[in-house]
């Protein structure tokens, strides 16, 4: 059993998840990464997709739009404006993702908008 | 028959007594919102500490920080956020936060110092409105229940005109949530970014080399820009704590206050009453002499 280590999922309104983790795969800008136990420390950009933490007697799916990930002292911390656990498999979580996206997209078209005016 | 007096008077008790009930229950309300305002301030917490952590991990890795949001610019174009509620009958709430701005205004004019004016609330909008300045932004209906979209709405708006080099520095004036009972207006320099200070010295931090993706300049570009949002929601829902705050307090004055109106209000009437019954018994007894000695 590969050894469990600390994950926090932090958005700003509220942490979306923390707990103990086997294995945590997220998507950065560069591509995915999967993190396990003792990973150097690391600083990533998140890109739009879905992070999955393995827990060993389940996996937990969130989708994530932007933030960064943190790997340090065998702890990780995926900090995003938009986080959100996702019910369901790896391609729900990047279609929900892609929603927040969107989502964000529309409120910076309406802030454009209101500026304009 | 009651007489005049009496009848002003009950009529007065009568509606303090239904103002009293306004305000004790605008008490109530703020009450319950201030636990909830303040949870929120609580829940934003861990995210701006990781950031901070994150942002100091980052800066000491690329040795000496610079980003142009970290830079201190000549100070010809100030921008200044007021923040302040929709609604009033919030006590002094929206009144020092408005006056302590105003005075940094003159101040700055007085330097020659060109001035954008950012509001947040109706307050310091109809405020500052109506004495002539000119407001660049108003953001209003967002100070009850401040979102973290509000917040990028105004940290973006900032950002862009810092970027356009329209303001070269922010401040905001706020209200510190300090307790239940003690909510002070300050300032809190917004732009350029002071580096946040490295909490409970973790100095080990400074020492691990990290592995970045995809470099600690592109990360620190859009690090600070979530710093300033996760700064401005700080402000706004620890000011929107400091409003609910403030109003129970004042609601709970003016519940008192119409407790020991109508205290004295019946005293007032009672007295009228029996000033009445006096005369009437009086009058009957004056009555009744005249017709026994006719």
């Amino acid at each position: 059993m590969p050894a469990p280590f600390q994950v926090d999922v932090v958005s700003p309104e509220a942490v979306v998840w923390s707990g103990e983790a086997e294995l945590v795969i997220a998507r950065t800008t560069e591509g995915d990464i999967g993190i396990m136990a003792e990973h150097e420390p690391t600083m990533a950009v998140l890109a739009t997709g879905s992070a999955s933490i393995h827990t060993g007697t389940e996996t937990v799916t969130v989708a994530v739009h932007g933030g960064f990930l943190q790997i340090y002292r065998n702890q990780v911390t995926l900090l995003s404006d938009r986080a959100e656990i996702v019910e369901g498999d790896v391609d729900e979580a990047r279609a929900k993702a892609d929603a927040l996206r969107v989502a964000e997209e529309e409120d910076a078209a309406d802030e454009t908008e209101a500026q304009s005016e | 028959m009651a007489s005049a007096e009496l009848r002003l008077v009950r009529r007065r008790i009568r509606s303090v007594k239904s103002t009293m009930k306004i305000t004790s229950a605008m008490e109530l309300i703020a009450a319950s919102r201030i636990v909830k305002a303040q949870s929120r301030v609580e829940a934003a917490q861990p995210y701006t500490n990781k950031l901070v952590e994150v942002i100091n991990n980052v800066g000491a890795a690329s040795g000496g920080v610079s980003h142009p949001l970290l830079e201190t610019r000549e100070l010809s174009h100030a921008g200044i956020l007021v923040v302040t509620s929709d609604r009033g009958l919030a006590g002094a709430y929206n009144t020092n936060v408005i006056r302590m701005a105003e005075a940094r205004l003159i101040e700055l004019n007085n330097q020659r110092v060109d001035l954008r004016l950012y509001t947040v609330g109706k307050k310091a909008d109809s405020y500052f409105r109506y004495r002539g300045y000119q407001i660049e932004r108003s953001f209003l209906g967002v100070t009850d229940t401040p979102g973290y979209g509000d917040a990028r709405a105004v940290a973006n708006t900032i950002l862009n005109d810092y970027a356009q080099e329209t303001v070269d520095a922010v401040e905001a004036f706020t209200t510190r949530y300090v307790s239940a009972l003690t909510q002070t207006a300050s300032l809190w320099p917004l732009l350029p970014i002071q580096p946040p200070e490295q909490a409970e010295g973790d100095e080990e931090a400074v020492t691990v080399g990290y592995s970045y993706e995809p470099s600690p300049e592109a990360i620190l570009d859009r690090l600070l820009p979530r710093y300033l949002e996760s700064s401005v929601f700080g402000i706004l829902l620890e000011a929107s704590a400091a409003e609910h705050a403030s109003r129970r307090r004042a609601m709970k004055a003016a519940t008192e206050n119409a407790e020991e109106l109508t205290r004295i209000l019946s005293r007032q009437a009672n007295r009228a009453r029996q000033a009445e019954i006096t005369t009437e018994i009086s009058e009957i007894v004056g009555g009744a002499e005249a017709l026994s000695v006719g």
